[in-house]
């Protein structure tokens, strides 16, 4: 319907008789006056808009680096609660929200989306997707945040659907069906997809489930699938024929977590999942690739241009989903732009991203299954640490990782790497594996596990992974890393292996928080603690800043609660 | 165009003449400790009436006077989570739903049976009723007066007013007219008009979208949600319940009726 639906509104409205109000397009209370949509153009600027938060790492190099710096040493001792917001669930948020022109968009378990007033808390609206009953993600009904361009916000679902939604009002634009949920052993969605110009990019999970993976391209506008990589070689394509026999069709290999674009050379970069089964290798001997890799794909086309395997044949479910992070930095003696990555396996890496040519790698946490790389990468394995029917606890890291999915910071004020990383060992156990397509069509959950919790499967999985050792032989650290050696600069010891991540800002702190729920700000020159709030909930997240009011605001989530600080 | 939504439904013939069976068939499946039926025994006029009695009483305090949801669901919508059939509807009026904030209703299994027959209507007004009107010359009204500048049928228009996108299912004609010519007599909660003074700058109009002591939340005539510090504002205005001007002299009788038909066709997805 053509018309002038301002003038149309204006004309609908009656007014009290003496009482003249003027439509006006004054400012939230925030003080962040709206800046219009989110343009690609904002989202490749993004470091140059500190007051927002408009990605799920911040900036395409995924530095997930604030530079606001009103939060410093000198002022972080003065820092306080400003505002909770009370998921109200039973899940714990695993999300990183959205700030955009002063409102907070984030989601809520299992597939809520809520727009907040950045600078209370307070609610604009809501938006819920309701998923089936029974999904089949592995750890939990959780969803990890949003994309957005324009007005339209976007959400990954744990019934493998994409959905954009109008970020003014809560109004489902358009719906996707990824694919069939319920195929294999189970797929889901529970990552922040990534806008690449045009397009929305999604990933999935199920690498515990005998899945067959693949990370999508959708069009913004119409929610239309553009194009399809195929995570395991398919018959025909390259590199096909890395798995014994017909394991690359139930391979796994999945896209879980958010990925990193360059622009300067037009790369999409996206890490992948373990291959399935996760410990027992009997029927899918070879490197499995592209298993535990990074990919380096054309955002245009979905076309491969390099990839690099940081874990062939993967023993241990060491997923390289971690988060690609992008920097220039001097090795040896020559400027390169490259990709820094605190892998799963424990071991930092660095890559040339132009070609993925492998320059270094150092472990970052103990570690017993590499004696070193061959001039390619290719790690040199030691004997021993297979798992076994028995169970074998002597390796490290465990099947946590000593770096998981939770996010890695880059200043580049210290130029410096900050991971928040594992230090464990536990049990690889390998145990016989059912099908997931014929030996159980109805696939039963593990004994004791909720029918609609979405429990982890390790039957499925085909291994158990108890914890072992006391206290003292696990613990966490927030390490910061010189990314072109390797070397570690410092070392925070936190109690236990955390679930989340961190943020460096420009105020030269690292903010994150503990599986105890303590909440953090460290010296990023020298790690020591300078501040700590008992929030006392676990987080499962990672830290964002933004301004409200021209004030600068940290906001992490822990537990069921979203937390935000200010100093005043 | 700006549709209340009230109690204003008429009960047609067809439907009052629709009695529901005796001796009903049984699931098979039990309520605590009970069979349940398979179809509503409880559905004359009287029943329905009782058990709109009885949803005021006791359903009405989280999902509206009118059905029109608020802490819970909203019930004009005729979209049930935990299932649409007159025994999951009992069931979950029975049990409640763990786990949420419904509770079990403390009634007799009759009265749950009213409640059924009640909730069912509110979520089917008009289905059972056909507008006289033009729904053609309807639609071209609705276009001619820049109704979506407010509301939404599918992905066109706005989120100011209530969606539309299946009204014609939801509300009957009585509803539908009342609200085109008198849209103060009932606003849902959220879209509740305010109008911001402030103590400095332009003022705003908008619907209230939420609000605690010291601030408020508005969506503003542009459709922008905004937040206000309430130190920042002089007085807010709440005497026009409705953004939506009435009709009642802006359209003929006859364009009255074709709007209203109009609206009545839209049943959204079947």
């Amino acid at each position: 319907m053509k018309m002038n639906k301002l003038g149309i509104r204006l004309g609908a409205i009656v007014f009290a008789a003496a009482m003249v109000f003027t439509l006006n397009g004054q400012a939230p209370v925030q003080g962040s006056a709206p800046q219009g949509p989110v343009t690609f153009d904002r989202l490749l600027k993004a470091s140059a808009e500190p007051g927002n938060w408009l990605m799920y790492s911040n900036s395409y190099n995924s530095w997930r680096y604030s530079g606001l710096n009103q939060i410093n040493p000198q002022t972080v001792k003065d820092l306080h609660v400003k505002w909770i917001f009370q998921g109200r669930h039973v899940e714990k948020f695993e999300t990183t929200p959205l700030v955009v022109n002063g409102i907070m968009y984030l989601t809520r378990p299992e597939n809520a989306i809520y727009a907040l007033d950045a600078a209370t808390g307070r609610q604009l609206w809501s938006y819920e997707y309701r998923n089936p009953t029974r999904t089949y993600n592995c750890c939990g009904k959780v969803n990890r945040g949003l994309a957005m361009l324009g007005n339209t916000l976007f959400m990954n679902t744990l019934d493998m659907h994409v959905v954009a939604v109008d970020a003014r009002s809560g109004h489902e634009l358009w719906k996707t069906e990824m694919g069939d949920y319920t195929a294999a052993g189970g797929y889901a969605a529970p990552g922040a997809p990534l806008i690449v110009k045009d397009k929305l990019i999604v990933g999935m999970a199920g690498g515990e489930h005998g899945v067959n993976g693949f990370l999508d391209a959708y069009d913004t506008k119409t929610g239309a699938r553009l194009w399809r990589f195929n995570t395991i070689p398919q018959p025909g394509e390259a590199n096909f024929g890395t798995w014994a026999g017909d394991s690359w069709k139930t391979g796994g290999v999945t896209t879980w977590n958010n990925g990193s674009y360059d622009p300067e050379t037009n790369t999409l970069f996206w890490g992948t999942s373990n291959p399935w089964p996760d410990y027992n290798d009997d029927t899918r001997l070879g490197d499995n690739l592209y298993a535990c890799s990074v990919l380096a794909l054309d955002p245009d086309t979905g076309k491969l241009k390099w990839f690099f395997q940081f874990t062939p044949h993967d023993l241990h479910d060491w997923d390289s989903t971690q988060i690609p992070i992008l920097l220039d930095t001097e090795f040896q003696g020559q400027m390169r732009k490259t990709l820094a990555w605190a892998n799963r396996n424990g071991f930092y890496y660095l890559l040339d991203r132009t070609n993925g040519k492998f320059l270094t790698a150092k472990a970052f946490v103990k570690q017993t299954w590499a004696k070193g790389f061959d001039d390619n990468g290719r790690p040199e394995l030691i004997p021993g640490n297979e798992p076994t029917p028995e169970g074998n606890d002597h390796t490290w890291p465990g099947v946590d990782g000593g770096a998981n999915w939770m996010s890695h910071s880059y200043s580049p004020l210290t130029k410096w790497l900050y991971v928040f990383a594992r230090e464990e060992h536990r049990v690889f156990s390998k145990n016989a594996v059912p099908h997931p397509t014929t030996d159980e069509p109805d696939r039963p959950l593990a004994p004791g596990a909720l029918p609609n919790a979405g429990a982890y499967d390790p039957a499925l999985g085909g291994a158990k992974t108890a914890q072992v050792g006391a206290p003292e032989e696990s613990w966490g650290k927030v390490i910061a890393i010189d990314p072109a050696t390797g070397n570690l600069k410092w070392e925070h010891r936190v109690l236990t292996p955390p679930w989340g991540g961190v943020m460096a800002t420009g105020g030269n702190l690292v903010f994150g928080g503990t599986l105890e729920g303590m909440i953090f700000a460290l010296n990023a020159t020298t790690g020591d603690r300078l501040w700590t709030f008992s929030a006392n909930g676990p987080v499962f997240a990672s830290p964002i800043s933004y301004l409200a009011n021209g004030k600068q605001m940290v906001s992490i989530p822990a537990g069921d609660l979203i937390v935000t600080f200010g100093l005043d | 165009m700006w549709l209340r939504i009230s109690l204003g439904i008429l009960i047609p013939a067809a439907f009052l003449c629709a009695q529901g069976v005796q001796n009903p068939a049984l699931t098979g499946e039990a309520v605590r400790g009970k069979v349940v039926a398979e179809t509503n025994p409880f559905n004359t006029e009287a029943d329905l009436q009782q058990g709109s009695a009885l949803f005021q009483l006791h359903c009405s305090y989280c999902h509206g006077s009118h059905g029109e949801g608020g802490r819970g669901a909203d019930l004009t919508a005729g979209v049930y989570n935990q299932g649409g059939k007159d025994p999951d509807l009992f069931k979950t009026i029975r049990t409640g739903i763990p786990g949420t904030e419904m509770p079990a209703v403390r009634v007799s299994d009759d009265e749950v049976w009213k409640l059924v027959g009640w909730v069912k209507k509110l979520g089917s007004a008009g289905l059972s009723e056909k507008a006289p009107g033009n729904a053609a010359a309807g639609q071209a009204i609705y276009a001619k007066n820049g109704c979506a500048g407010c509301h939404r049928i599918g992905t066109d228009g706005s989120d100011l007013g209530p969606d539309l996108t299946d009204i014609g299912r939801r509300r009957g004609l009585a509803f539908l007219t009342e609200s085109i010519v008198k849209p103060d007599a009932f606003v849902p909660n959220r879209f509740r008009a305010l109008q911001l003074e402030m103590k400095s700058g332009p003022n705003v109009s908008g619907i209230r979208l939420n609000e605690d002591d010291l601030s408020v939340q508005v969506r503003d005539v542009a459709g922008n949600p905004r937040s206000y510090l309430k130190e920042n504002i002089k007085e807010i205005h709440r005497e026009k319940p409705s953004l939506m001007p009435s009709y009642e002299t802006r359209l003929s009788k006859t364009e009255l009726g074709d709007l209203v038909a109009y609206l009545n066709s839209l049943k959204g997805a079947q």
